[in-house]
Formats: structure tokens, sequence, C-alpha cells
């Protein structure tokens, strides 16, 4: 399947306002503690003590706006009992309530948190990229709402020829296990995978 | 990110005790038809076979606790092709009725032993599919605590040694009250399969029990040496936050299938003593039980996600 869509994050221009949180949030309504789309803020550094007896820091911090990948190998889709978590032909992964029991499998085995689960309705939901914006030619809410234009959304193919092919930065997961399509254009300051120089900070937001 | 949930706690050890339970019932049916014959065989497996069913219903009935939306259960099935969930799920229907219809027919003596023999043949056969099924369920590339042969090994473990010991308690149980009541034919043989069958149930105890000790402190090796955040994370649930329960698990394990057993084994074969080997047998059963309640809830305590 050609022409599969996907985001587009620039590291290096957020500035962790959270606006595309917030702007999903109210477009599809969500109630608290479900987030489709989320901003992990990965901090860390240290004191380092000069040959003069000086100290100076090296404190860094970049944000990750992160909601569903919409991966080519989505293994909320494989491990769904129900076929209520499926891909369209475009790419994009969706649950099908009227199919969901709520088992919450998916939850425990998407690595990036997008599957979340509804209490109030009992079943799974997540990031459906705005399916109907995009029907009316507009785009996704957290795009559009991105004051730093550092969110973007595409074909995938178009996304990596002009922005290249990372996906995995900390604290994200390995891109191997999912096939994310997703095309990060990573801080300066940005970490590897499974770096221990620093750490997620705000897990509860996450 | 932790999973507490009681309803999967029961559900898997539950629905293992009742699997092995088959199986292990199953084997001693076969040993003691070819020496006694297929009556004095069925005399103390019967009662046993047919305490399975309950046991089996509550464990399919407390997974709908587990559901957001129970009303569309039926559609939990509809992904055999490539979800482990949907499998155990089928797995776990498929054996629920095939158990009770090996049951009906045991019990009502429909058909001839050869027959009956094949369909529980059949049955402990799925049922030990459906263990498979179920740790394949936990084999997920991105919870480093789970993706483990560690998982496959302990669900049989749990199956085979909760299995061995319900069985010797219902055994030791079931005698007592067929010859309080005076209607167990022939005591002695009677008798004889009940010390045999102890025996045999101490002996996989003891070899499970060893089997496990190994296999935990290897898991636990393999996990810190992985090294992921994930993977620390699990083990500090483990033995920081969960050290006094895994302890206790272990101290549990130990004397239930090891000391309770040891002693079981001298009793046994005593039959002024069956009061005894009873409480022995019971004790071992409820210690281990707690234990492998305790063990599968550190399973799920210590469920930690790579990524976000």
């Amino acid at each position: 399947m050609a022409n599969k869509l996907g985001f587009y994050f620039n590291a290096t221009v957020c500035t962790g306002c959270k606006a595309c949180q917030v702007a999903c949030k109210d477009k599809s309504d969500l109630p608290v503690g479900v987030n489709w789309r989320r901003v992990a803020e990965y901090t860390g550094g240290e004191w380092v003590t000069n040959p003069d007896g000086t100290c100076e820091q090296n404190v860094f911090a970049y944000y990750t706006s992160i909601a569903c990948n919409h991966c080519t190998n989505p293994i909320c889709v494989e491990v769904c009992p129900t076929q209520a978590m499926h891909q369209r032909e475009d790419g994009i992964v969706m649950v099908e309530e009227s199919k969901c029991i709520g088992c919450r499998y998916c939850e425990w085995a998407c690595p990036y948190g997008a599957p979340q689960f509804n209490e109030e309705v009992g079943v799974m939901t997540k990031c459906n990229f705005c399916h109907d914006y995009l029907d009316e030619g507009k785009s996704p809410a957290c795009v559009a709402a991105c004051p730093s234009r550092a969110l973007f959304f595409g074909e995938i193919d178009e996304l990596r020829a002009e922005h290249g092919e990372i996906a995995e930065i900390a604290p994200l997961p390995p891109a191997d296990i999912t096939e994310p399509n997703l095309v990060i254009q990573p801080h300066h300051n940005a970490k590897s995978i499974g770096s221990t120089s620093g750490k997620l900070i705000n897990p509860e937001e996450v | 990110m932790q999973a507490n949930e009681w309803s999967l706690i029961i559900f898997t050890t539950v629905m293992q005790m009742a699997v092995g339970s088959f199986v292990i019932l199953g084997g001693v049916h076969f040993f003691a038809t070819r020496r006694y014959g297929d009556q004095a065989a069925d005399a103390l497996s019967d009662r046993a076979l047919l305490a399975i069913g309950p046991v089996v219903i509550l464990a399919m009935l407390v997974t709908f606790l587990h559901l957001g939306n129970p009303l569309n259960a039926p559609q939990a099935i509809s992904n055999l092709g490539s979800s482990w969930l949907s499998r155990e799920v089928a797995l776990a229907v498929v054996f629920t009725i095939g158990g009770a219809i090996f049951a009906l027919m045991q019990w009502r003596k429909i058909s001839t032993l050869t027959v009956r023999s094949t369909v529980g043949l059949v049955v402990a056969a799925i049922g030990l599919l459906l263990v498979w099924a179920m740790a394949q369920v936990y084999l997920l590339p991105t919870v480093p605590a789970w993706n483990s042969p560690a998982t496959i090994v302990t669900f049989f473990i749990t199956t085979l040694l909760l299995g061995s010991l319900a069985v010797g308690s219902a055994f030791v149980i079931t005698y007592q009250y067929l010859r309080s009541k005076g209607t167990l034919p022939n005591t002695d043989t009677q008798f004889d399969i009940l010390s045999t069958t102890l025996r045999w149930i101490v002996l996989i105890s003891l070899v499970l029990l060893g089997i496990q000790f190994v296999v935990i402190p290897l898991y636990l090796a393999n996990l810190a040496e992985q090294g992921s955040e994930a993977a620390l994370a699990s083990i500090s649930l483990i033995l920081d936050e969960g050290g006094a329960l895994f302890a206790l698990r272990l101290i549990l394990l130990f004397v239930g299938a090891g000391i309770f057993s040891i002693f079981m084994y001298r009793t046994a074969t005593s039959e002024n003593r069956t009061h005894i080997t009873g409480y022995l047998a019971f004790s071992a059963f409820a210690f281990v039980l707690i234990s492998e309640i305790l063990g599968r809830f550190l399973f799920y305590e210590s469920m930690m996600r790579i990524g976000l």
C-alpha cells in the first residue's frame, strides 16, 4: 500500500506549548485521562567541575509531540482479538467501537501508548488522523494548531524524501517494532533511544 | 504502567489448575486402569473429574470482569489469524465444552472405554495448547518482563503443579468420604491407588519445584542483563516493591511443594494415617495455590512497557 499517511515532527522548533495536545482533545472531545496526542518532555544534564574549580551545567531538554504513528506494522492491529482495531487503505489505524470488547490488550502492546481506554464508553479509542477533516480538505487539528509549525502531515514517502527517515529518539521506542509512519527532525540535544543520560519528566502526561 | 488485574490473575491461575488437574487425572486413570481395571480406577477419579467443572466455569465467568464492554465478548474470537488473545479465548471455550462432554460421558459411562479415553486425550491436548496460547499472549516484544521463555515454562509449572496437588487433595478427600460412608468398593485396591497416586504426585511436585527454583534466578538475571529502563523497572517492582510478597511466594512454594510433599510421601503408604496424609495433601495444595496467585500477581505487577 503506497501513499500511507504519516506525521512529521520538527523538534528543533517545538516550544512544548502543547497546543497540539489541547487542539486534539478539544476536537475529539476527549475525557480526562485520555490524550491521543501527547508531548513528552525529555531532560537531563549535570554539573561539571572545571580544572579551575568553577562549575558549569550541561542541562538539556527537548520535546517530542507524539500521537498514533499509524504504523506500517501496527502491533495493536496484530494483537486485537476482535479486529475492532483495523488499518484503512490510506494507513490510518482506527478502532471500530461496535466490535471492541475493551480488553485493553492493544494498550499493553503499543509502545507509543496510542490506544487509550475510555472509561465512559468501555472501549478503546485512539487518534484517527482527523479523517473527517482530511475529507474536507483540512489539516488534522494538531497540525493546524501548532504555532511553531513543528508538526506536519502528509504521504509518508514524500515526508521521508523531504525530511529524512529518523523515527526514533529518546524517549521513543525502537522503530523496528512497529515501523511507525513518523519522521522526526531531531533537536540538537536529542539522545539516542535507550539513552540513560536523560529521562522523561512528565510520565503522568504521556 | 501496571496491570493490576485480579480477574486475569484468577482466570490464568485457575484455568491452568483446571487443565493440569485434567491432564494429571488422565494420567492417573490411565495407569490405574492398566493395573486394576477401569471400574476400580473410576471410583476416585470420577468425583475428582466432576470437581473440575465448576472451577472452569468460575474461571470463564471471571474473564468478563476484565472487559470494558462485555456485551461484545463473542467478538473476541474474530482474529484467530494473528491474535494470540483470540486463540486463547477460542481454546478456552473449546476446552470448556470438550471437558464438559468428556465429564458427561465418563459420569454416565456413555460409549466404550476406548472412545472415552480418546475424547479425554483430545481434550487434554486442547488444554495443554490452551496453556501454550495463554503464555503466547504475554510474549509481547514491548514488555521485557513478559517476553521471556520463563513465561511459558512458569505457566506450565503452574499447570502441572497445581493440577497434581489438586488431584492429590481431591483423591484423599474422596477416599475418606467414600470410606466413611462405607460405599468404597474394595478398600485395599482403592488405598493402593490412593497411595501410589500420592507418591507419584509428590515426585512430580519435587521435580517441578526444582525446575521453578532454577528458572526464577535465570529469568531475573536475564532481565537484569537486558538493562533497558523497562526491564530494570520490572525487576525493581518484583524485588523491591514486591519483595515481601516475592519472598512469601518462594517460601510457600518450598514448604508446600517441598516439605509437605516429602512428609506426604512417607505417610501415604500407611492406611491408619490417612487423615494426616489428608491434612498434608490439603496444606500442600493450599500453600502452593496461594504461592501461585502471589506469583501471578507479581507477574502482572511487573508489567512495564518500553517506549511511552
